[in-house]
């Protein structure tokens, strides 16, 4: 593959020079098409959708099919942020109407508006770290321990204060219609939640939808917007956001240990970013980017 | 509309339609009896209480 940084003397290039260099790696790219997220998303929700009539029918067990859910819900959110990026196919291209299809289908498990994300999703990245514009601001936490207490206060009834930062970022941008896309969704899985209930499918209810959502609504925000912005003090371009090393790898951290490459170029698909990240690594260290050794 | 919002997303309700039930046949899948009461009256006091608890002080936990 042809590396744009090879062989450069680093010494002797110029601001103008890196943000040519930068800007060539992103487009290279930028360019690919992400296959390998479609087939995820779809394949995510429907092995999801299936655990329920395997379960319902007996023919798969609850202890089973729980993890499964739990890994499902969890990787319900990364092709709808790739598809709300439009990185599948921008506006007008012919493929659009697979990057919006995308977007909404792999939400299914997660039970979120892909819209209602999207625009919220695009106020982050224009104020990130910003106390009063970031809509992902509240879940900055000193460290780790105060986080995972956060989030789970956040749960309570008299602290659930994100739809308000979430209505209060779609009102700047004069998209407050859509908030009615999260209202209709969220009712239709509470009302599912009861129907299954009082059904007699309760436990089945609780462990392939409920518990795993409550996992996810923790875990997705630690990876996407916690640890990626730590301390959450910083803004700027190459100062917002940091590289990480997970404990527990680029999978399980969702991909988001280059998380710095998705905030400079957006676009970039989310399985190329650690091999734009390692091409791009020398131009961050020089615009003084955090990379935390990586 | 706003009433079967507000009702749909109430904690109370929620006690009731969701953790009430959850309560009760986890119980009789467990095989758990408690004072030969019905386990469905067992889960509706837990589920509805704890519904209460969330809507009166904002907390499923009580602590906020």
């Amino acid at each position: 593959m042809d590396q744009v940084t090879q062989a450069v003397n680093w010494d002797e290039v110029s601001a103008e020079q890196l943000d040519a260099m930068e800007r060539k790696i992103a487009a290279k790219y930028i360019k690919k098409f992400p296959l390998g997220i479609i087939i995820w998303g779809f394949a995510n929700t429907l092995i999801w959708l299936a655990l329920w009539p395997l379960v319902i029918l007996g023919l798969l067990p609850i202890w089973a099919a729980f993890p499964i859910a739990v890994v499902n819900v969890c990787a319900a959110y990364l092709p709808s942020h790739d598809a709300q990026h439009s990185i599948i196919a921008r506006e007008g291209h012919k493929l659009r109407w697979l990057n919006e299809l995308l977007g909404h289908v792999s939400l299914i498990p997660f039970a979120q508006s892909f819209r209602y994300l999207r625009f919220t999703h695009f106020e982050h990245h224009a104020h990130t770290n910003n106390p009063d514009l970031d809509p992902d601001f509240d879940v900055h936490a000193e460290n780790r321990k105060v986080y995972f207490r956060n989030a789970l206060m956040r749960k309570q009834p008299i602290n659930a204060t994100r739809k308000d930062l979430y209505s209060a970022a779609l009102e700047r941008v004069g998209k407050s219609a859509v908030a009615v896309d999260a209202i209709a969704i969220r009712t239709v899985y509470t009302l599912v939640l009861f129907v299954a209930a009082c059904s007699g499918y309760a436990i089945e209810a609780a462990l392939l939808w409920w518990l795993p959502l409550h996992i996810a609504d923790i875990y997705i925000p630690y990876y996407l917007s916690w640890k990626p912005h730590h301390p959450g003090t910083d803004q700027g371009r190459y100062q917002d956001t940091e590289a990480f090393k997970s404990t527990f790898g680029n999978l399980v951290s969702s991909g988001m240990q280059y998380h710095v490459v998705h905030h400079l170029y957006p676009r970039i698909p989310l399985m190329h970013t650690p091999a734009a990240f390692r091409e791009m690594r020398p131009i961050l260290l020089r615009r003084g980017c955090d990379l935390r050794g990586m | 509309m706003a009433k079967f919002f507000k009702m749909v997303f109430s904690p109370i309700v929620f006690g009731v339609l969701f953790l009430a039930p959850l309560i009760a046949q986890s119980m009789t899948a467990a095989g758990l009896q408690i004072f030969a009461l019905p386990n469905l009256i067992v889960g509706l006091f837990i589920g509805g209480g704890l519904g209460l608890m969330a809507h009166y002080r904002g907390s499923w936990i009580w602590i906020k």
